[in-house]
């Protein structure tokens, strides 16, 4: 089922970093503690994607990156019809791709 | 450090390849070596001690490629070069580095030589990517983006450059006409190299405004469309490197690698501080320009890594070039044009040339030289003796970035 996806919060330093890097991009500290990436944010950027991977049977998927109130930056899907840049956004946990049979879940945002 | 040159160059029609990717990069090499007045003797060569030989031998191959193991069933492809070339003992060394493994292949080269540890090497980039179909193409290279926070949403590098290129209209007033001006361009310098993928000319009805344009030029991943995207290619190219001092024994028209530059950026795109900085390619083409001692003002020709239109446009800037901002405003001038100030891409660039992606960067500085010797043909620009010329090769969505400054003689 889906799991919440999650940033790294540095626990020396309270830095969010999303993906994980090995050391905390803000103070090179090792120890991390997991935070479920969730809540509001402000739509960045989006494309509609045509030339998809086989992996995909729609005829196109909307992506965009998202600058989430909690004070991190993330890239996911967009379950919206007519995005726009600056428009706030809502963080949920949905499909967005099946590989081989198994359904693979992560971030889709909807429009708040 | 040593001054290097390059002594030979040679390259493949690019386009659907005939040909194994081995026979392509074996002609590439063929017509290098050729190009360079050396007589290969592999009875002699053959156990000889690995090393130096006072240029005498190719002592080491650098191969850029990514996508052999996935696409072509090989792996270790310097290797299989050397091989069918008989070029044994040479040290022979495979370099995947993304769509910027070609100039790492040439920096690779350029410092075995400028070290003094080599005298006389050949590198060579081959891509046989239509071995397998679109999907599958476009599926391999979005093995670049980030495994768990982009490729599992359906990430490809043309949603990157759509992401990318719908803020930077935004911010910087680039509309899709500037986009369009940009393929319109490399399509009509493409028809002039013989060796380009793509040999016909679009227009603006055609692509954009025509009332036929919506099905002859439909969305990838918006707002860039088919025409703002590359095409997949076959294709190989090579050069031979030799310390500058021994270049007039192999050509009487050597071309100098007077700097070379080489930045990484995040991986991601989102966790850049302004997501419309390509810093790598700023980084990189200072890095370039401060060792050879030239200005971007004093650039003759320019070969840009135009994956997506947009590229071209903001590496133009980002290499320092122009202002920022100001990359559309040069090409609707028509700078950029084979005729004008700055030729960028005469080539044709990626977007005609065409984009075997582990292939481009020894072709773009093939084709740079190229122009400094003033072998273009009909591509040629117009400048009498160009002195200076630049090329930049863009790995992921710019998170590996090489400039490269080249200069007529050594």
């Amino acid at each position: 089922m889906a799991n919440a996806t999650m940033a790294a919060k540095c626990k020396a330093c309270d830095a969010l970093s999303y993906p994980t890097h090995f050391y905390c991009p803000s103070c090179g500290m090792q120890e991390f503690e997991p935070v479920p990436i969730e809540g509001e944010g402000k739509l960045l950027t989006w494309t509609r994607a045509h030339a998809l991977s086989l992996d995909y049977a729609q005829r196109y998927i909307t992506l965009g990156i998202v600058e989430m109130d909690m004070g991190v930056c993330v890239t996911g899907q967009l379950a919206i019809d007519e995005p726009r840049i600056g428009m706030r956004v809502q963080a949920g946990q949905d499909q967005v791709r099946e590989t081989s049979g198994q359904a693979i879940y992560g971030l889709v945002f909807r429009a708040k | 450090m040593r001054d290097v040159a390059i002594v030979g160059i040679g390259s493949t029609q690019f386009g659907r390849a005939q040909w194994s990717l081995l026979k392509m990069m074996c002609e590439a090499s063929h017509e290098a070596i050729a190009d360079a007045g050396l007589k290969l003797d592999h009875r002699a060569w053959e156990g000889a001690a690995p090393g130096k030989s006072d240029g005498r031998r190719i002592e080491a191959v650098y191969v850029a490629n990514m996508g052999a193991p996935r696409n072509n069933k090989m792996a270790g492809i310097g290797s299989a070069l050397v091989d069918r070339l008989n070029l044994y003992p040479a040290a022979a060394d495979a370099v995947e580095n993304g769509p910027a493994s070609g100039a790492s292949a040439v920096r690779h080269g350029f410092m075995a030589v400028a070290s003094g540890m080599h005298d006389l090497v050949l590198v060579c980039g081959g891509e046989r990517m239509r071995e397998v179909n679109n999907l599958e193409a476009t599926e391999f290279v979005s093995y670049l983006s980030h495994r768990y926070a982009e490729y599992i949403y359906g990430v490809t590098l043309p949603a990157l450059a759509g992401m990318f290129t719908r803020l930077y209209m935004e911010r910087y007033g680039v509309t899709a006409r500037h986009l369009a001006m940009v393929a319109i361009k490399n399509h009509a310098n493409g028809v002039l190299n013989p060796r380009a993928h793509l040999q016909t000319e679009v227009t603006m009805e055609g692509i954009l405004t025509g009332p036929d344009a919506e099905n002859n030029n439909p969305y990838v991943a918006e707002p860039l469309r088919f025409f703002d995207c590359c095409p997949v290619s076959d294709g190989a190219s090579a050069l031979l490197l030799a310390p500058a001092e021994k270049a007039a024994e192999f050509t009487s028209t050597p071309v100098r690698i007077a700097g070379t530059g080489q930045a990484s950026d995040r991986q991601v795109i989102h966790e850049r501080p302004d997501p419309t900085e390509l810093t790598a390619v700023r980084l990189a083409s200072q890095q370039a320009f401060s060792m050879a001692d030239r200005k971007p003002a004093d650039v003759d020709i320019a070969e840009l890594h135009d994956a997506f239109t947009i590229l071209e446009i903001v590496e133009s800037e980002e290499a320092g070039f122009l202002a920022k901002g100001e990359g559309h405003l040069a090409l609707e001038r028509g700078e950029t044009q084979i005729g004008g100030k700055l030729p960028i891409n005469p080539s044709g660039g990626l977007k005609a040339r065409g984009h075997p992606v582990g292939n481009t960067g020894v072709s773009q500085i093939v084709e740079v030289a190229r122009q400094l010797r003033g072998d273009a043909g009909k591509y040629q620009i117009k400048k009498k003796k160009p002195q200076t010329g630049f090329a930049l090769n863009f790995g992921g969505f710019g998170n590996n970035v090489l400039a490269t400054v080249l200069t007529r003689g050594v």
